[in-house]
């Protein structure tokens, strides 16, 4: 069957970049909105657009049944999930297949099996996929994990066993932390996710985040399209991603793509999916968990490998075979992905809200900025302070880094304090050109990337821009409007 | 004629400061500056000061301050002195980090609190932050109740 109309069941960047491939495959699209964005790009550029009114994201993104209902209204005969929202709620998806839907995505199976870590692992460990030591049974009494973290072996890691993007986890580095970091574990799992499920791994000192992309039609056919180095997180939230992973040998990248399409063939995946690698300084590696959606760092490989992994989502939804075979799918230069958020790096990450003046674009060749957001709209507190991603790509890695370092000027978000100059600092670190990047890179380099004084010719040039530019303020009470709204947290944001 | 900025809280001043249509000089520890307004679109210029650069300078907030970017350096600007802080926050008094919600309330009004002891935690970020004592002292005053949200550098809770 194909598609001919897809609604798009989120926000942001990422409803755009499903808009543009539909449009480029000639099909329609509906978009859905809060009506606290209802001036954003996702609400205009849609070839449809629908209300999901104002209130809790319970009652937007995340109502399910107004979702389908719309979809249905709007004779939509596809959904497409987006990242974070319902793309990993396997309820959703039942419901949307169980309305003759198509939902461009996993089956639910995949991605309750997914969604669940210990399960998840259990499956894995029988197909031979490389396991981190641990603990992921049953007995949650704090004495017997207590036991069984020391079996492993300081340090630990204690983490929810149906957590994602950081919470919940706990770094043990001795045994009188331990009781404490086990109850203080639990209750957030309990808080964050209804269920105080943890478990607890070895923690491997000086880990790299690899992770590889997987696409997989329902023709029998299991492909990869390389790796993603995704190491540099700051509170376990990644900020830069690239490929290749640097410092890869190509018999090691190999070994883990395998691994990864053995996981994809081997539960018999269907669609988009990534399989999160920790690579051990000594080559080891362990599989971390499998996201069964489309990544917010997709881009970097589109870039490397020339290939539209949404427009493949698409075609595997509507019954296709993947029009390419492995042996095609090539890396060709070096792609590089920034995050731009507003917050301010300099005082503790704190997120900034507030009107965007002026958005940059990007002149180079080969840069592009995902972003859902126009000049003159606000970025308030209701959802993930995410402002854009701006993709780089370049021949090799050296000059991917100066036109990313170069780009990051050019994308400016006047009003709204962000993390580009902080991107800059770590993008021209000695350590990230070597490519010696790992998870702890931000809190090890931690003074060299504080921010580096205003020189007098810096401030001279100020003092001359404001002499030109200065203006009153515009009213527009966007902030504190928006701070009206509930908030309701983004747990099932991962990324 | 001598004119003075606040540059991210540090004054600075600057001498024989003159502005004509398209050119700004001026003297800044003994060296001279000299910009041309080379084009203007909007917040957007380009300015030249024997090299040619991209600025922008976003609106005035209530406190008179604009966001700068030059040269790829950002800053919050404003002209004049600074201000002597009246708004200034004294001690006991709790200031929000950054905008989220009251998840919980540790103390009670009334309670004997140490110095360091979390009073309230604010949720925000996917993270908690606890709001603790700055002294010695009883809660005073807890400004918010479980649930509300709350701007970024606003007083939630009094300690005396």
């Amino acid at each position: 069957m194909k598609i001919r109309k897809i609604l798009v069941a989120n926000r942001g960047e990422i409803a755009l970049r499903v808009i543009k491939t539909a449009k480029e495959m000639g099909i329609k699209v509906a978009t859905v909105y809060a009506e606290d964005d209802k001036n954003l790009p996702h609400a205009l550029f849609s070839d449809e657009a629908h209300s999901l009114g104002l209130g809790a994201l319970s009652e937007t993104y995340l109502n399910k049944k107004k979702l389908i209902d719309i979809a249905k209204a709007c004779g939509a005969d596809a959904i497409h999930p987006g990242y974070g929202f319902l793309s990993e709620n396997a309820e959703f998806a039942e419901m949307v297949e169980k309305n003759k839907i198509i939902f461009i995505g996993p089956t639910a199976e995949s991605i309750v099996l997914m969604g669940d870590k210990i399960g998840s692992k259990k499956a894995l460990e029988k197909i031979n996929v490389p396991m981190i030591p641990g603990y992921h049974g049953d007995d949650q009494t704090v004495a017997h994990l207590a036991k069984k973290a020391k079996e492993i072996g300081f340090p630990v890691l204690i983490k929810a066993s149906a957590g994602g993007g950081g919470k919940g986890m706990r770094i043990v580095h001795q045994e009188s932390e331990l009781e404490e970091s086990i109850t203080g574990a639990q209750s957030e799992a309990l808080k964050s996710f209804s269920n105080d499920k943890v478990l607890i791994e070895k923690y491997v000192v000086n880990p790299r985040h690899i992770e590889v992309q997987l696409m997989s039609d329902t023709h029998g056919n299991h492909l990869h399209f390389f790796e993603r180095e995704c190491s540099i997180q700051r509170r376990y939230q990644k900020i830069i991603e690239e490929t290749p992973a640097p410092n890869l040998s190509s018999e090691l990248r190999l070994k883990i793509c395998e691994t990864a399409v053995m996981i994809s063939s081997g539960i018999n995946y269907r669609g988009a999916g990534t399989v999160e690698f920790i690579l051990a300084p000594d080559g080891k590696y362990y599989f971390l968990e499998m996201n069964t959606r489309l990544q917010v760092e997709h881009p970097v490989t589109e870039m490397v490998t020339g290939h539209d992994l949404v427009r493949y989502q698409i075609m595997v939804a509507q019954g296709d075979k993947l029009p390419v075979a492995q042996k095609d799918i090539k890396q060709r230069g070096q792609a590089i992905e920034c995050r731009i958020y507003a917050e301010d790096p300099d005082q503790n990450f704190m997120p900034s809200i507030g009107k965007i003046e002026r958005i940059g674009t990007p002149t180079l060749r080969d840069v592009r900025l995902d972003c859902g957001f126009l000049d003159g709209t606000e970025v308030g507190v209701n959802y993930d302070p995410m402002l854009a991603k701006l993709v780089v790509w370049g021949e090799d890695r050296k000059l991917a880094i100066s036109k990313t370092i170069y780009s990051l000027d050019e994308v400016l978000f006047l009003g709204v304090k962000t993390n580009r100059d902080y991107l800059k600092r770590i993008l021209g670190h000695q350590s990230f050109i070597a490519g010696n990047t790992h998870t702890h890179f931000i809190p090890d380099h931690k003074s060299d990337l504080e921010p580096r004084k205003l020189s007098d010719e810096d401030m001279a040039c100020m003092v001359a821009a404001l002499s030109f530019g200065a203006r009153r303020e515009v009213k527009s009470g966007g902030a504190s409007e928006s701070l009206k709204t509930p908030w309701t947290q983004l747990t099932q944001f991962r990324n | 004629m001598d004119k003075n900025f606040v540059i991210n809280g540090e004054e600075l001043k600057v001498q024989d400061y003159k502005l004509e249509a398209g050119l700004v000089s001026f003297k800044l520890n003994h060296k001279d500056y000299r910009f041309t307004l080379v084009q203007k679109d909007g917040p957007e210029m380009i300015l030249d000061d024997g090299n040619r650069f991209k600025a922008a300078v976003g609106s005035m907030n209530a406190e008179g301050e604009s966001i700068v970017m030059a040269r790829g350096r950002e800053g919050k600007i404003s002209s004049g002195n600074k201000k002597t802080s009246k708004s200034r926050v004294q001690a006991g008094s709790l200031v929000s980090p950054m905008p989220g919600k009251i998840f919980k309330i540790v103390k009670e009004i009334g309670s004997p609190v140490k110095k360091g002891e979390p009073i309230l935690i604010l949720e925000a970020m996917k993270m908690e932050h606890s709001i603790r004592a700055d002294k010695d002292g009883t809660v005073k005053k807890i400004l918010f109740k479980v649930g509300e949200l709350v701007q970024g550098g606003i007083i939630l809770a009094e300690v005396e």
